[in-house]
């Protein structure tokens, strides 16, 4: 097996704070490319002190909408993420799962609801 | 044209109070607007974020904006949180250190974000929380500040104002934008061209909706924060055109505010004095997560 290309968070994006959209768009080109090549990927949060959902749905979460499930677990691995930002990537993760899976449930429920004219 | 403000608390009343001065001064351009607080009796500190809604409003139709008639404690608080440096009204050194300044921020400015949130919420008056209770918090700031960030679209700014109440234990940060709204985001993305501002949030509130575009997946962040304050006992309002929404221990409530708030602003309170384990001991490995 090829060795794993290890991503730096904190070193690509050039801060310790994850938290905006383009700096997860940083992340997810270039975790793209390297599965794309059939390279296994580790994304390393080392250094990171903020993460939140927004972040983790351009980076990771995004993915799901190129790769499939199987080659998203076998190739790629996180690392130097606490237990509860572990949580928080899981739910990022099913979220993401699902999103893919049918895009447009969450808006076709909402088809008639609360319609109320204001100014 | 005179406006009157009145006693001003963070309650559905104290919202739609500084909602209905935004539509008074609706017509305003290249005029004078003077903030009369005559009869404001009490003015929560944190409220100086969605009051500045207004005003920024004002002053991007170019009105001179002016404030008059400040109560000696009104004034006192609006000091020590730096909301009267906007006017040159002066500066009092918060001795106490209970207040999260006033500051309006860059849409792109989340670095700066977090050094004031550095700054001000370590070492002061302000609670000496755990740590997990710290990280979460800040957490859903970021998960706010970086939303109306992206969905204001308003070049105005985001402004943000804390304050604590040490008696309560309760801490407020509030964050408003002077931008289009949840309403007009959702109607947008969803095609519903008469739903309804409270409707808007509910749909937001909804875990999975965002109205992000690009084929990505999101709307996680208010259902995170939900979650947060729910285990804290605290409290999230989310206000955004005629819509009002509070989040409690005592359940959901939305509300149809009278009058059209001309942006959105987000308030959170938390308990101060919350001992929860925040630090999950999580067992998940990567192959878990994916």
């Amino acid at each position: 097996m090829d060795k794993s290309i290890t991503i730096k968070v904190a070193d690509l994006i050039g801060s310790p704070l994850c938290i905006s959209a383009e700096d997860g768009q940083k992340v997810f080109d270039k975790v793209e490319g390297f599965l794309k090549d059939g390279r296994n990927v580790i994304i390393s949060f080392d250094r990171v002190t903020m993460l939140i959902s927004l972040f983790l749905n351009v980076a990771i979460g995004q993915l799901y909408g190129s790769f499939s499930e199987e080659e998203i677990r076998t190739k790629l691995r996180v690392e130097g993420l606490s237990g509860d930002d572990m949580e928080l990537l899981k739910r990022v993760v099913d979220n993401a799962k699902r999103y893919y899976a049918n895009p447009q449930q969450y808006d076709a429920a909402w088809q008639d609801e609360g319609d109320e004219d204001e100014q | 044209m005179k406006l009157n403000v009145g006693t001003i608390r963070s309650t559905c009343n104290g919202f739609s109070s500084i909602a209905e001065l935004a539509q008074d001064a609706r017509a305003l351009f290249l005029d004078n607007a003077e903030l009369d607080f005559s009869s404001c009796r009490f003015f929560e500190a944190n409220m100086a974020a969605p009051l500045y809604v207004v005003i920024a409003r004002l002053r991007d139709d170019l009105n001179d904006v002016i404030i008059h008639n400040l109560r000696p404690a009104t004034e006192n608080i609006l000091k020590k949180n730096q909301f009267l440096t906007v006017f040159n009204m002066g500066v009092l050194t918060d001795t106490n250190q209970t207040t999260l300044p006033f500051k309006i921020f860059k849409r792109q400015a989340g670095g700066q974000f977090n050094d004031y949130l550095d700054t001000y919420m370590r070492g002061r008056g302000i609670p000496s929380m755990s740590d997990a209770l710290t990280k979460r918090f800040r957490q859903s700031l970021f998960e706010i500040f970086l939303n109306a960030a992206i969905h204001s679209d308003s070049e105005l700014g985001i402004f943000v104002c804390g304050q604590f109440f040490p008696q309560l234990h309760r801490l407020d940060f509030t964050i408003a934008d002077a931008g289009v709204g949840f309403r007009e985001n959702v109607r947008r993305y969803t095609g519903q061209k008469r739903m309804s501002s409270c409707a808007a949030i509910e749909w937001a509130l909804t875990e999975g909706n965002t109205t992000k575009t690009g084929n990505q997946p999101g709307g996680l962040g208010l259902k995170l924060i939900k979650e947060f304050i729910r285990k804290n006992e605290g409290k999230l309002q989310i206000v955004s055109r005629f819509g009002y929404y509070e989040f409690s221990s005592k359940g959901d409530s939305f509300n149809r505010m009278d009058h059209d708030f001309p942006g959105t602003c987000v308030n959170i309170e938390i308990n101060t004095q919350d001992a929860s384990s925040y630090c999950l001991k999580s067992e998940l490995s990567s192959d878990d997560i994916f």
